[in-house]
């Protein structure tokens, strides 16, 4: 996890930072699909944003895709308290993505992400990368909104799963096919920017497995266990521990894209 | 200041005051439209938001975001019922839809308490510039880099929205259609959108970043300002204001008062 706080030593990680941000808030605004809760969600395209950039960018589409959230809010008018939910919950949904892509023993494909040769192999790890990703974003964002008393997190939480999860896997292959190639083109991979001794050593399965089952057992028995009972002691101590082993499950997973494009 | 901007360019009281002191006032409005339940309490930090939206002359932004007001409070008006407790007079009782007393006004607290917090964020927006923002943060003492991108991000993103802007025109003149029946179809339709914006932006990341270099760029040096930002004796007077506002409602929630 020491690449989140060394990638702010490289003018490109930080410039990258910046135009991640700008461009999820320019385009989660403007184009919507559906609006499922009026207000609080909809369907937007640009949810596959995060997915995409997390996997290209890294550490950076991390930071972005929680920047761009809070300017989507604030340029949007619904900045606030929950807002702090939003951030966070959008900085794993950009996180995910390299933490998961080539980590997932026998689920990966152990290919780039082009969806250019073993497609299938690279759809599975891409749905599987995307529900974790969606999954993280919305138990963190429905957890501080429920423990806000906003909105409960059996409500809230089924939505933004769907919500983001819909958009990721739907435009998420066409969307890699197109743009990945001209991004690795271009030098911006992370693993092209980094320096070596930023990235982690280590690559570890079961953190990464830990990541895509965690969030998605967390609003599992938020919403059939817990159920009704917003912000109760158990939604809030519920919500706490999946965050920390979320976390801890991210620090352990060290990340694995930096050897697939190495060996690409 | 671009069109797609909330900020209000005045010269209000809450405009003068620090960005950090105006953070402050927006936790004055939380807490207290946090810790209590009845509307009749919660009603206070939402008027509060109100006069604070009319003194930063920020009203007129209620015209763009009536819509998420409305619709947050009719959800909560909705939602909320169904996962309280049934008590008090019967309020409603037309078929299915059978409300007591206790369901209505908890209902009716949490809508105004989600309302209010929007709304105090909306005075924030109003009165604070981009460039005020990101001296607040840099005044709470978050790190330079963090502030830089922050800034840069707000700089940019009205020109990508302009863009989104110009590429759905442009697509849609050649033919492409958005407004699918088909959901899978609608969704796919928005990749020719996000492509061109997308690639647009990244194109240029490579220069913009020698460009900072070039000019000394280093976010690992201590770095100086032309404009060191002051804590002004209003500003203290605000986060007084906080302190107290808190505490009492805290203590009086606490002890039972404004809660169900």
């Amino acid at each position: 996890m020491r690449e989140l706080l060394t990638m702010w030593r490289d003018t490109r990680m930080v410039m990258l930072v910046a135009v991640v941000a700008a461009v999820y808030a320019a385009l989660l605004i403007p184009f919507k699909l559906f609006t499922i809760l009026p207000g609080l969600t909809s369907i937007r395209p640009a949810n596959v944003l995060p997915v995409f950039f997390g996997i290209a960018f890294g550490p950076a589409a991390a930071w972005g895709s929680a920047i761009g959230n809070l300017i989507g809010d604030v340029f949007g008018g619904t900045f606030g308290p929950g807002s702090v939910g939003g951030f966070v919950g959008n900085f794993f949904f950009g996180l995910v993505g390299y933490k998961l892509w080539g980590n997932l023993g026998p689920l990966s494909s152990g290919e780039e992400p082009d969806f250019r040769d073993q497609r299938l192999r690279q759809l599975i790890e891409y749905v599987a990368v995307a529900v974790a990703a969606a999954a993280a974003c919305a138990a963190i964002i429905a957890w501080v909104v429920d423990a806000l008393e906003l909105v409960p997190f059996s409500v809230l939480g089924p939505i933004i799963l769907t919500n983001n999860a819909v958009s990721a896997i739907v435009l998420g292959p066409p969307l890699f096919y197109l743009a990945y190639p001209r991004v690795k083109e271009m030098g911006l991979l992370y693993p092209d920017v980094l320096r070596n001794e930023d990235l982690p050593d280590r690559a570890n399965s079961a953190g990464a497995w830990a990541i895509l089952v965690v969030p998605l057992v967390w609003i599992g028995i938020a919403v059939f266990v817990l159920g009704g009972a917003p912000g109760s002691t158990a939604q809030i101590g519920l919500g706490a521990v999946g965050f920390l082993v979320t976390a801890a499950a991210a620090y352990v997973a060290g990340e694995n894209f930096s050897a697939v494009v190495r060996d690409a | 200041m671009s069109s797609t901007s909330l900020y209000v360019d005045a010269d209000s009281f809450l405009h003068r005051l620090d960005p950090r002191a105006k953070l402050a006032l927006l936790v004055a409005m939380a807490v207290p439209a946090y810790t209590f339940g009845r509307p009749a309490f919660i009603a206070i930090p939402f008027v509060a938001a109100l006069v604070g939206l009319w003194i930063g002359q920020g009203l007129r932004n209620l015209r763009r975001v009536w819509f998420i007001i409305v619709a947050l409070f009719v959800v909560g008006l909705v939602v909320w019922p169904g996962f309280v407790e049934r008590g008090g007079p019967v309020v409603v009782d037309v078929g299915p839809l059978y409300l007591t007393e206790r369901q209505t006004l908890f209902a009716l607290g949490r809508s105004l308490r989600i309302t209010s917090f929007i709304l105090g964020g909306l005075v924030y927006v109003s009165t604070t510039s981009n460039e005020e923002i990101v001296r607040g943060m840099r005044g709470l003492g978050l790190p330079y880099a963090f502030c830089f991108a922050v800034g840069t991000a707000l700089r940019l993103f009205p020109t990508f929205l302009d863009a989104a802007g110009t590429v759905r025109q442009a697509q849609e003149a050649r033919g492409l259609e958005i407004s699918s029946r088909n959901p899978i179809e609608r969704a796919r339709s928005f990749i020719p959108l996000l492509i061109p914006v997308f690639m647009t932006a990244f194109r240029n990341i490579e220069t913009q970043s020698m460009a900072l270099e070039a000019r000394g760029f280093d976010t690992r040096s201590e770095r100086t300002f032309y404009r060191d930002s002051d804590f002004a004796f209003r500003d203290w007077l605000a986060v007084g204001f906080t302190v107290a506002v808190s505490v009492a409602s805290i203590a009086l929630s606490t002890m039972g008062v404004g809660t169900f």
